[in-house]
């Protein structure tokens, strides 16, 4: 049942898969942050059009199946442009974008629990709105952010399962080919699976050390609540 | 122009607040036609019946709310003119807020060292230096490495003050100082303001503390319904304000601070 696991040959491919999946979805994490912070603000102290489009951005990135989104960015995509475009990092730029579409309302509403007192306080001493986002409310967003962004973390990992439909090599496509040479379903799935938790399992108490640790002292009621 | 470092000329501010049902919008002028000087070292007080509309115009005073009418002053400086710029305007004023609104992920430093780091550019020793001699102004050394929520309602209030001071503004304005605190915490905080008043700082102060206002203002001004209904020396308003508005206003204020 387990022999192949002594089989080098399948570590290889089950590390080159895992290496795709945590790659990709790191760069999600970070891009879909950077996109979804942009995004917030430009919903907060946008006009009507600049709502409008992100609101539209927000629902067709959360409104369909990744696989879906994956599937136009590589193949309808190039094809529109005519251009040829690397797979992976078309690849990558959804993951981002996705991930921005989720981002955008937590790190919101993260935002908007403090914008009001806090954006007063910052342009009461002279600094500009920039500045005060930038200063204030910001790092004080973040670290509310940081358990939505434990859950993006643990959903974005195990969507890049979508990857393998579109022929890019993550875990999940490892688990495919060595179940196509193997014919041990079930095993293979389990070990995949194992791999899959203990990555996820590992990063998440990561991330609680690191909301611990970036807590502001004494607030931590409020910011739960 | 003027010898004013502050002034207000027929200033309006109107704003709407939506009611139980949808469709409710009450529309509050919170400020019609206020005009208001304020002279190197003046300390003026205003006072009045709660939602009348006083923070709203301190708040436009520091164009924090922005008048839908009227002119302010900074020294010579309109503020309500176009293309002003308002961050550098705000550095030089300084406020204090009536829920304190120090910056949560800062410790006391952090608070008074930001502005003076980001606004005036200084290196941080500098701003670090400056930073502590504003907190011991307001006597509060001992507690720089805290965090506000570790702090009791006045130190937090102090180091509002201290964040407000620590630029050497041209006028500080205080929005009800001690009126979000504790009955026995607002004494320190005043203890803070007096010894700012005897340094000749110009103050432009929402309070209600009336024996703090009898010692320190020049000139009270009584605030009712968003206009300013009468302006004296505290002598007025504590012997015979002119209006049966302040008079009965002050009745009132002086009952409750006897019973106290």
């Amino acid at each position: 049942m387990f022999e192949w696991l002594t089989n080098p040959l399948y570590w290889t491919w089950i590390f080159q898969g895992l290496t795709l999946t945590v790659e990709i979805t790191l760069f999600g994490v970070c891009l879909g942050l950077l996109l979804g912070t942009l995004l917030s603000i430009g919903d907060i102290y946008g006009g009507r059009t600049a709502r409008g489009l992100i609101a539209i951005y927000v629902e067709f990135f959360r409104g369909s199946p990744l696989f879906i989104q994956i599937f136009i960015a590589v193949y309808t995509v190039p094809a529109l442009l005519h251009l040829q475009m690397d797979h992976y990092l078309l690849a990558f730029l959804v993951f981002g974008l996705n991930s921005a579409g989720y981002q955008k309302g937590y790190v919101k509403g993260a935002m908007q629990t403090i914008l009001d007192d806090q954006m007063a306080a910052g342009m009461s001493v002279g600094m500009s709105r920039w500045q005060t986002l930038r200063h204030v409310i910001i790092p004080q967003a973040y670290r509310i952010v940081i358990p939505s962004w434990t859950n993006e973390f643990c959903s974005l990992t195990k969507s890049t399962s979508a990857l393998a439909f579109v022929g890019l090599f993550d875990l999940t496509s490892a688990g495919l080919s060595i179940k196509g040479i193997t014919y041990q379903v079930l095993p293979v799935w389990m070990v995949i699976g194992a791999i899959y938790f203990v990555w996820i399992t590992g990063v998440s108490k990561l991330m609680d050390v690191i909301y611990e640790r970036k807590k502001i002292p004494g607030v931590e009621l409020d910011l739960q609540s | 122009m003027t010898d004013c470092v502050m002034e207000a000329k027929h200033v309006y501010k109107t704003y709407c607040v939506k009611g139980e049902k949808r469709k409710d919008v009450k529309v509050i002028e919170a400020v019609k036609d206020v005009s208001l000087q304020i002279r190197k070292g003046d300390i003026k007080l205003i006072f009045g019946p709660s939602g009348s509309g006083k923070s709203t115009f301190l708040r436009c005073m520091a164009m924090l709310d922005i008048p839908d009418k009227g002119d302010i002053y900074l020294g010579d400086q309109s503020l309500t003119a176009k293309g002003v710029d308002l961050n550098k305007a705000r550095a030089r004023i300084g406020f204090v807020f009536q829920h304190i609104y120090l910056f949560r992920h800062l410790t006391a430093l952090g608070n008074v060292e930001l502005a003076l780091r980001q606004v005036l550019k200084l290196p941080k020793e500098e701003a670090r230096k400056r930073a502590i001699a504003a907190l011991e102004e307001v006597k509060l050394t001992d507690c720089i490495k805290k965090y506000p929520s570790q702090m009791s309602g006045g130190q937090a209030q102090r180091v509002g003050i201290a964040r407000a001071i620590a630029r050497k503004p041209d006028i500080i304005l205080l929005d009800e100082p001690t009126s979000a605190l504790d009955p026995e915490l607002t004494g320190e905080v005043i203890d803070t303001l007096r010894d700012l008043a005897h340094e000749g700082t110009t103050m432009l102060i929402v309070s209600h503390e009336m024996p703090f206002a009898k010692e320190v203002a020049e000139e009270m001004i009584f605030y009712d319904e968003g206009h300013v209904v009468e302006t004296g020396p505290p002598s007025l308003f504590f012997n015979a304000p002119n209006t049966d508005r302040a008079k009965q206003f002050m009745t009132r204020i002086i009952n409750r601070t006897t019973r106290e």
